[in-house]
């Protein structure tokens, strides 16, 4: 049974070392004796067996013991599980390729996102995008987020703090970038954009982080509702026609041009910060440029 | 002798392992490697050949391992043919015997594969007939029967000296006696018995002695078919090639006499001198001495197998008629298992299967193989405790 896990395992080794070639090699001898119902002549099963029991018993012999009688079973539920978890990895690729997270449209943790270097993220280069501050300043805070995201939201507070504190030194330029992953984040985006038109983005942009769920379940309808609670004239109709969805398009592509990877992204002096805590890094380097200047 | 002393003669020994293989194929001390290697840094020529100062280096050489070899077994030097190893000196024998006139061989099942395989091969195209002496399930022939088995039809009786399952010795005085007085030629082989005690072919009275240099000490691709004058001058040609022939015309072939005539092509000149470094480190410690050693090896090793629970021993439950070789199960493991455990647990290297004897195994009542540890000279009583130690560990597997 274990020579099923050791094919998997010793082939994935032999793409990085030819020491564990000849292991995959007899592995693979193993697998196919065992598919075609004949024994395995590799001896591989019982070499693994051997090393695994004598590995045990330098621990504790009575263990050894235990683990040699049930053996079959054991390698028969390592097997399982062995499967099940590359089900699963396969799952999570599958979801970061389809909607840029291995939890797939619920987002969440994902250890792939968290592998990316934020490093390797380029700056982006033009002042497009929901623009506040001190316009005029050669420092320039950018911000590629996404209204439905909740580690945009997670974020917001410290964004409305730095931004009153540093408004007159520098300046600040949202890009929407809305991640696939979370249902009506484009929605969502094109919205803002017509609060802004409105002439209440801001307070707008509060409602929207405020209750994201109630967004991305209602849609439409939550988006419209709130628009109307703030007294947007002309909101509805710009949103009917997707007024800005050519420019949030813009955004989201000069985004991807840049590298982003997950949200929200900030650019201070050409250095990247993403995720959660990302605005207490982007803080502390405005003070670092600020302090030089 | 101190024995504990020479362990520093192998380098493999450095490596803190228990080597228990040797029945397989010793390991080499580094007067062998190091013959080897002058072999090759300083002549590197063929010998036999040309006339330079190498080849005549090379000649003198590989003649001089020759003299040593025969030396040592107790023969003349042109009685010893150097092949590439036991197997193809007992090929050799059994392939180039002239059976038109007498078609049987007796042999036993204790065999191994090396000399049971030839024979078989002989019967199955005809050549020879095959007649097994009856053994016992301890790995014991039936002396008994061996008058019975060997008549007038007998061309050739092939039987090993010590067995490489249990580690007992053949009733040899009495198989060359009968043989003989039948006219019978007698094939020994001694890949097993050579090593591990002291064999004189004059001695031993029979017609051929087969024997490897890998076994004791010497470097793997050597071997010797040694083999009374008359007796060798009786064989066909088995390879044939270049100086194995005095004059070489379309119409007729003049092959020279033994042991050139059996030695095609350029030889395994290394080998032979290594050989013969072994030879000289064997005889340095004296055969009787290395048997001694063996002996109180054996009787250690069969204790500790013994005080096992769930062990079984095949073969001879004393060491008397042993030499430190001994074939064993234990209840409830495999085989495989309990030989590769021994080597993660304590570096300890076993064989475990057939041992390229499987008649002689399943005859001993082990139908799947068995575990085998085979000693040699550089092993000590401190060692079979820690075999004993860890088979003791293996063993709680199996309850």
């Amino acid at each position: 049974m274990l020579c099923f896990v050791a094919l998997f395992v010793f082939a994935f080794l032999s793409l990085f070392s030819a020491k564990y070639r000849p292991l995959a090699k007899r592995a693979f001898g193993c697998v196919l004796r065992k598919a075609t119902l004949r024994p395995c002549e590799a001896g591989l099963d019982e070499e693994l067996r051997a090393k695994s029991i004598a590995e045990i018993m330098r621990v504790s012999p009575r263990a050894a013991v235990f683990v040699n009688k049930h053996f079959e079973l054991f390698s028969f539920a390592f097997t399982l599980l062995f499967f099940l978890s590359l089900a699963f990895t396969a799952q999570g690729v599958a979801n970061f390729v389809l909607y840029g997270n291995c939890n797939g449209p619920e987002g969440g943790f994902c250890i792939y996102s968290e592998l990316q270097n934020p490093a390797l993220l380029k700056s982006p280069t033009t002042l497009q995008g929901i623009r506040a501050g001190n316009l005029s300043s050669d420092i320039v805070v950018f911000e590629f987020g996404c209204y439905v995201c909740p580690y945009t939201a997670g974020e917001e507070n410290k964004v409305r703090k730095m931004l009153e504190e540093y408004k007159d030194r520098v300046q600040f330029v949202f890009k929407p970038f809305p991640l696939p992953s979370h249902p009506y984040s484009l929605e969502a985006a094109v919205a803002a954009a017509c609060a802004s038109e409105g002439g209440k983005y801001w307070e707008y942009r509060a409602e929207l982080f405020k209750d994201q769920h109630k967004y991305s379940s209602q849609g439409d309808a939550a988006f419209k509702k709130t628009a109307s609670d703030l007294n947007i004239s002309g909101f509805d109709e710009c949103y009917d026609k997707r007024k800005f969805l050519s420019q949030v398009e813009a955004t989201l592509k000069e985004g991807k041009e840049c590298g982003i990877y997950g949200t929200p992204t900030f650019f201070v002096g050409g250095k990247a910060f993403v995720g959660k805590n990302s605005a207490d890094q982007a803080e502390a380097e405005i003070k670092r440029l600020l302090g030089r200047n | 002798m101190d024995f504990e002393k020479l362990r520093q003669d192998f380098p493999l020994l450095k490596n803190k392992i228990i080597y228990f293989d040797s029945a397989c194929t010793s390991l080499k001390p580094v007067q062998v490697i190091e013959a080897e290697r002058r072999y090759y840094e300083e002549i590197s020529a063929c010998a036999g050949r040309s006339a330079h100062l190498l080849a005549k280096r090379a000649s003198e050489m590989f003649e001089g391992a020759r003299e040593r070899v025969a030396k040592f077994i107790g023969s003349k030097p042109n009685e010893v043919v150097f092949t590439k190893n036991a197997t193809e000196a007992l090929n050799l024998v059994v392939r180039s015997l002239d059976y038109s006139k007498r078609s049987k061989i007796v042999t036993t099942k204790l065999e191994h594969h090396s000399l049971l395989l030839p024979i078989i091969e002989q019967q199955r195209r005809g050549a020879a007939r095959v007649e097994f002496l009856p053994a016992t399930t301890s790995g014991l022939v039936d002396e008994a029967s061996v008058e019975m088995a060997i008549d007038r039809q007998t061309a050739l009786v092939a039987i090993h000296h010590t067995t490489n399952t249990t580690g007992v010795r053949a009733p040899l005085e009495k198989i060359v006696k009968v043989a003989h007085e039948n006219g019978a030629y007698v094939l020994v082989d001694g890949a097993q018995g050579v090593p591990h005690s002291q064999v004189n072919f004059r001695s031993l009275g029979a017609d051929f002695l087969a024997f490897s240099g890998h076994k004791m000490l010497g470097p793997t691709g050597i071997g010797c078919l040694v083999g009374r004058e008359e007796a060798l001058k009786e064989l066909d040609t088995f390879i044939v090639g270049g100086e194995t022939a005095e004059s070489v015309r379309l119409d007729g072939v003049k092959f020279l006499e033994p042991p050139k005539k059996f030695e095609g092509g350029i030889q395994n000149y290394a080998g032979a001198a290594g050989l013969a470094a072994a030879c000289e480190y064997l005889s340095k410690i004296g055969m009787g001495r290395v048997e001694e050693h063996e002996k109180r090896l054996a009787w250690k090793l069969i204790e500790a197998i013994g005080s096992i629970e769930g062990a079984t021993l095949y073969g001879p439950k004393t060491a008397e008629k042993r030499c430190a070789l001994a074939c064993f199960n234990l209840g409830g493991v495999k085989h495989h298992q309990v030989a590769l455990m021994c080597d993660s647990l304590a570096k300890i290297a076993l064989r475990s299967g057939f041992f390229c004897a499987q008649p002689a195994v399943e005859l001993m009542g082990a139908a799947e193989g068995a575990v085998r540890a085979s000693l040699y000279i550089y092993n000590t009583p401190a060692e079979i405790e820690a075999f004993k130690e860890t088979l003791g560990k293996i063993a709680m597997l199996g309850r």
